[in-house]
């Protein structure tokens, strides 16, 4: 009798007792205040196959290249660092690489700020989601390919010098130069940059707004001194996102840039297939990850995570 | 909005020049991928779907965009369980370390790409998997984990722990409480959090660069290897592939969770 009401039960009930009763066996009560540690470790297996390959790197960068058989010598040395460290041109292009994190992220942010605020402030449901939707759709595109339209607008026969040529202007260069590659980025750093503003801009209430506009603040002021301070999270963690990503570039500086502005990631890049001594490539990766890790280190000591913390509150 | 009648205006004026920067690369490769032409000029040279008839010619386009889908696959059956799981863990779950943890998490982001994707090459050079189509796979779940396991939190932590204690309390063993659930409450973020680690799988370049060759070539890196030799419409009409892609993903994101949901402040 017992056997056959039981036998009533939904499938599901009996599949789940099996399943408990082995989750049991292999994961016992007394192992429950773990249970946090067994859901993060395939997570953290993961990640370590880039501490791994980060090891790799570290222990390249450690050899010099022999010239006579263009292997790495089994002695550690130093030389790929100081080889990196004193080169002119490896050191104008960690600048240029820089330089053009500053411009992006300032110009990126300055663009980037009115779309957020005017999304997350649009009254109409349609204009909010026609800007979401331009945002989303380059976001869905990836560097590749929105690189390959630039190349077709910028171009020597491309959409701007058919225009001049038809006002009768002499075609221009304006491809394969660093304002090229800026513009690039700019464009493919945007939707990252909304995206992480718009949830520190939704946080900001209409009412203070409103009472700082109803204490005799004209907008500009209300933006400068009350909005934006108050979307320093986003501020936070769009900049970080924003420097981090151009500065390791490697696409756009290519295919923009055409190998007149390279970034340190092409140098790398070109270290390790074009001059293919892959100890000085590795010493320049170290060199980029500690710069990189630098930044985003000082930054969240001096502001906190921002928008870009797991947990949604600010550390 | 608050304010005046120049506020509108200043940042309207800004938000329609954004469109057009952000609009400006797809609206002219579709226009160019039409051309009855044999190179990409303005104005196209006649209207025609020949580069798109070609593209179903070329086994190179086919088996290509074969791998990449492929490699986009498992990056996200890979990245599923991994990052619901870490985010149920650190929103959950009492953790030692936990900031320690979260910023180890986030290594993804902080290495730059360029050194992930030399590393990753070495090491599997090292364990003799370079060279196979599963690892790039693995590879792209790796350098984009962060982005599940954000998504995942944002909706762990829209969701009153509450729950989970009722469920338990009414005598739900920790499985049963987890898959009727906590996991049904999180689905919004396993959603956001699975297409975004496909569509960015199915576009990444510079690590996938590092790891496939001749015979493992995924689209990106095919597009960006034609790129450097000559342009042709066939370029285009490849990429318009993307562009529709990208279209699918963003109205399927916006039916499955609504694209509001990254409006949300935390």
């Amino acid at each position: 009798m017992a056997s056959n009401s039981s036998s009533k039960l939904p499938r599901r009930w009996h599949l789940f007792d099996i399943a408990e009763r082995n989750a049991a066996a292999l994961w016992p009560k007394t192992m429950h205040r773990y249970s946090g540690y067994l859901l993060l470790v395939p997570a953290i297996l993961l990640v370590f196959v880039l501490v791994l390959g980060l090891v790799y790197i570290g222990g390249y960068s450690l050899h010099e290249l022999d010239l006579a058989t263009y292997r790495l010598k089994e002695t550690f040395s130093l030389t790929n660092y100081s080889a990196a460290l004193t080169s002119t041109t490896y050191q104008s292009v960690v600048l240029r690489s820089i330089g053009a994190s500053i411009l992006v992220t300032f110009f990126t942010l300055l663009l980037a700020f009115p779309y957020a605020y005017l999304m997350v402030r649009a009254r109409q449901a349609a204009t909010k989601k026609f800007l979401l939707i331009s945002l989303f759709l380059p976001f869905f595109i990836g560097q590749i390919v929105r690189a390959y339209g630039w190349l077709i607008i910028l171009g020597q026969e491309g959409l701007i010098n058919t225009l001049f040529a038809g006002l009768g202007l002499p075609a221009m260069d304006l491809i394969y130069n660093y304002p090229a590659v800026i513009l690039g980025l700019v464009q493919y750093m945007l939707p990252f940059a909304v995206l992480l503003l718009a949830p520190a801009i939704t946080a900001i209430g209409r009412d203070v707004e409103l009472a700082s506009e109803s204490l005799g603040a004209n907008w500009m002021r209300t933006f400068l001194h009350v909005v934006l301070p108050m979307a320093k999270p986003g501020l936070v963690g769009s900049s970080v996102v924003v420097f981090t990503l151009t500065l390791t570039d490697f696409a756009m500086p290519e295919i923009l840039g055409g190998g007149t502005t390279d970034f340190i990631a092409n140098a790398i890049y070109d270290g390790f297939f074009q001059l293919s001594n892959s100890g000085l490539g590795s010493a320049l990766a170290m060199i980029l990850v500690t710069l990189g890790t630098a930044f985003v280190v000082i930054l969240f000591f001096l502001a906190g995570t921002g928008t870009l913390g797991f947990n949604g509150r600010e550390q | 909005m608050i304010g005046s009648r120049s506020k509108g205006v200043v940042l309207w004026t800004i938000v329609w020049f954004d469109l057009l920067l952000l609009s400006l690369p797809t609206l002219i490769i579709i226009g160019a991928s039409f051309t009855s032409g044999d190179i990409v000029q303005f104005p196209p040279e006649g209207f025609s779907l020949k580069w798109y008839s070609k593209l179903w010619l070329l086994d190179d386009f086919k088996s290509a965009f074969l791998r990449t889908l492929y490699v986009s696959i498992i990056c996200t059956l890979v990245s599923i369980p991994a990052g619901t799981l870490a985010a149920i863990g650190l929103a959950r779950y009492r953790i030692r370390f936990h900031t320690t943890i979260q910023v180890y998490l986030l290594l993804p982001f902080t290495i730059p790409l360029v050194a992930s994707g030399l590393g990753m090459m070495i090491f599997f050079g090292e364990i003799r998997i370079l060279g196979q189509l599963w690892p790039v796979g693995l590879a792209l779940c790796i350098i984009n984990l962060p982005f599940m396991i954000w998504a995942v939190s944002a909706a762990v932590n829209g969701l009153d722990d509450q729950l989970e204690n009722a469920a338990a309390n009414c005598g739900a063993p920790p499985l049963q409480a987890f898959f009727t659930v906590t996991l049904p409450g999180v689905m919004p973020g396993v959603i956001t959090g699975a297409l975004l680690m496909f569509i960015l799988a199915f576009n990444e370049f510079l690590v996938s660069l590092f790891l496939t060759d001749a015979r493992t070539v995924t689209l990106p890196v095919s597009i960006y290897n034609s790129i450097r030799s000559v342009i042709t419409p066939d370029l285009a009409a490849v990429s318009v592939v993307y562009i529709v892609i990208a279209f699918i993903a963003v109205l399927l994101l916006d039916k499955l969770v609504g694209l509001e949901l990254f409006l949300k402040s935390k």
